[in-house]
């Protein structure tokens, strides 16, 4: 059941000024995003991807940042808006989960009180309704005796519990889209499934959209109806999740999949990473950016760099002069296990 | 499956046990609540009053029980020269430090939260002025703004504070602007006076009261030096720095006339230092044991 999209992103770039020059943190993306989706934004660290969600909400500074291209959230133009523009979509319209949940609650406020807070600001309820509320919303992300809870201050409860508390503030207003910046970085492994589970659970009963940014591809393989590839601040590869994990072309996500540790492999098994290091922003050449750590690359990924093309008619698109050949994705190799692939190489 | 949530992550602390502030702590608070009743209802108390000196039988007298820290050379009773003393030193390092937090914590926290041009502005000013000895500002000002008052004491040792202030309001801001529960608020519409007012607020008040604390230590050092100076109010007013600089020359003969009011004001800034450490240590949130 697909729908209009209620996030049309055209074009976007980010430049930050600094003193060493100008910096383009995000170059040229486009893409749209649809009621019901989640999407999933992963990259390296420094790939652009969390420029991107706060570019997407307004969040950037006004000094120092050079903002261009579109984006469009339900009717609303983001960038270049004011923040008393932006005010009235933050909350109501679009809302956002951070990394840690150890800085993203205040210390000195009660977490009843955090949540109810914008209850009664935004929506105007009376102190007992917004109380009411923020209750159920407690019950909503699953934390137990809520109730008492209330009354809670954040260093009272665990890093989940709090991630949850975070979840029910940008909830609170009912948002349609939810941004969740590496909403699991900063808990530990079985907690993070319990949170990733929350928000997916949340998206069907809320009804929004989620963009989930990230560096894991655990995170984003069935939690997402479609991925972006991120690499120095541009989209070099973007389609449905299925096609991104066993039929990507771009070298980059192979790599990307490849240094991702499997609990199948046996014991000492040397994590393969990607060669080099992610490139330095000021000075990039006119080629393909990945370019200088990419085992395919030629003459031409040095010299010019490649524009995303279609891979399928269903909005897969890559950006490489050398794709890779369909299907050859090691998660291919894993399941059918025949050493044909090696030998015909040969 | 489905994806019910576990409930086997929910770990609910304890409030943790703070370490008390401590008996010491109290009866710090308790002399400077002596002190400041003291100074209020001075005209209550049944003293001699600080410029009885008609009596001309007892002069430089030590402790007796007629005058409890006995009489300077014109035959005043020292107690309620101290009494009446701490009411110059306290208005003035009260009054200083409220009007400095005033004008200096607002633009502090405004600049830190706001950042640009008009942190840069004011933080380049500040630094400008604490570059400069303020006791040497405070001495050519007030040698020149007479007849001297204890208003314009105050007004004349609260501008010179205000760039500390500033300093430490907008450090204090800064470190927790910068936190994402900022930005959180934000981004649920809070207005940029609601996050100065409930976010950011409470969470620099520890730092803002223990240096209010050490802040009115110093102004009472300040005040002090000042009377010594001949520069605080004039003689008919007695202030703890004046009853010094007046008992000078007696020293030899009446050591008492130093030592009382040098005592009151020594008890008196240990005991504000010290309530200003604890306060900052108890409500460090780095300290917390985890």
């Amino acid at each position: 059941m697909s729908s209009s999209p209620i996030l049309v992103v055209k074009n976007l770039t980010t430049t930050f000024i600094t003193g060493r020059g100008r910096l383009p943190a995000v170059g040229g993306v486009s893409f749209e995003l649809n009621a019901d989706e989640t999407l999933g934004i992963v990259g390296e660290s420094g790939s652009g991807k969390t420029v991107l969600s706060r570019t997407i909400m307004g969040l950037q500074p006004r000094s120092n940042v050079e903002l261009g291209g579109s984006v469009q959230l339900l009717g609303h133009e983001i960038v270049h808006a004011s923040e008393d523009e932006l005010r009235t979509i933050w909350g109501t319209e679009v809302s956002m989960v951070f990394q840690d949940p150890m800085t993203s609650l205040n210390p000195v406020m009660t977490i009843g009180k955090q949540i109810s807070e914008s209850l009664r600001v935004r929506l105007g309820m009376s102190k007992a309704d917004a109380k009411v509320r923020a209750i159920d919303l407690l019950k909503l992300v699953g934390i137990p005796s809520a109730e008492e809870r209330y009354d809670a201050y954040p260093t009272q409860l665990s890093g989940g519990m709090r991630q949850r508390v975070v979840i029910a503030i940008a909830l609170s207003c009912s948002p349609q889209l939810l941004l969740a910046d590496e909403p699991t970085t900063g808990l530990d492994v079985t907690i993070q499934a319990q949170i990733l589970n929350l928000i997916e659970e949340l998206k069907s009963k809320e009804k929004m959209a989620v963009i989930l940014v990230t560096h894991d591809l655990g995170v984003v393989a069935t939690r997402t109806d479609r991925i972006i590839v991120m690499y120095a601040g541009r989209i070099v590869e973007m389609g449905r999740t299925r096609d991104v994990f066993f039929n990507h072309r771009m070298p980059y996500t192979r790599a990307l999949l490849e240094s991702t540790p499997k609990v199948s492999n046996p014991s000492h098994t040397r994590l393969i990473t990607i060669p080099g290091r992610p490139p330095d922003l000021y000075n990039l050449d006119g080629g393909c950016a990945f370019a200088p750590r990419c085992a395919y690359a030629t003459d031409q990924c040095r010299q010019e760099a490649p524009s995303l093309q279609e891979a399928n008619s269903d909005g897969h698109l890559f950006a490489c002069w050398n794709p890779l050949p369909v299907g050859t994705s090691p998660l291919n190799q894993q399941n059918s296990n025949e050493p044909n692939g090696a030998s015909n190489e040969q | 499956m489905t994806s019910t949530i576990e409930n086997n992550e929910v770990v609910v602390l304890k409030p943790e046990k703070k370490e008390p502030l401590g008996v010491f702590f109290w009866v710090c608070v308790g002399w400077l609540g002596v002190n400041l009743l003291a100074a209020i209802f001075a005209n209550f108390l049944p003293i001699w009053g600080p410029q009885d000196s008609n009596n001309y039988v007892d002069l430089n007298t030590g402790p007796s029980f007629s005058h409890l820290l006995g009489t300077d050379d014109l035959g005043r009773d020292i107690l309620s020269r101290i009494i009446y003393g701490a009411r110059v030193s306290l208005g003035v390092s009260f009054g200083a430090m409220f009007l400095a937090f005033f004008i200096g914590g607002i633009f502090g926290m405004y600049a830190a939260y706001r950042r640009g041009k008009l942190d840069l502005i004011l933080t380049s000013v500040s630094l400008v002025f604490l570059a400069f000895p303020s006791i040497i500002a405070v001495i050519a000002v007030l040698s020149f703004w007479t007849p001297r008052s204890i208003l314009k004491i105050t007004i004349v040792i609260a501008v010179t504070s205000i760039p500390l202030v500033y300093r430490v309001i907008r450090a204090a801001t800064l470190s927790a602007a910068t936190k994402d529960y900022v930005l959180a608020a934000k981004i649920q519409g809070a207005t940029d006076r609601r996050i100065m007012t409930k976010e950011l607020l409470p969470n620099i008040l520890p730092t803002a009261v223990s240096f209010v604390m050490i802040g009115i230590a110093s102004v009472i050092v300040v005040e002090g030096s000042l009377a010594f100076l001949g520069l605080s109010t004039n003689v008919t007013t007695p202030s703890w720095g004046n009853m010094i600089n007046e008992s000078r020359s007696v020293m030899q003969v009446n050591p008492w006339l130093v030592l009382f009011p040098s005592l009151a004001m020594c008890l008196l800034i240990l005991s504000l230092n010290f309530i200003g450490d604890r306060i900052r240590s108890y409500y460090d949130v780095s300290e917390v044991k985890l």
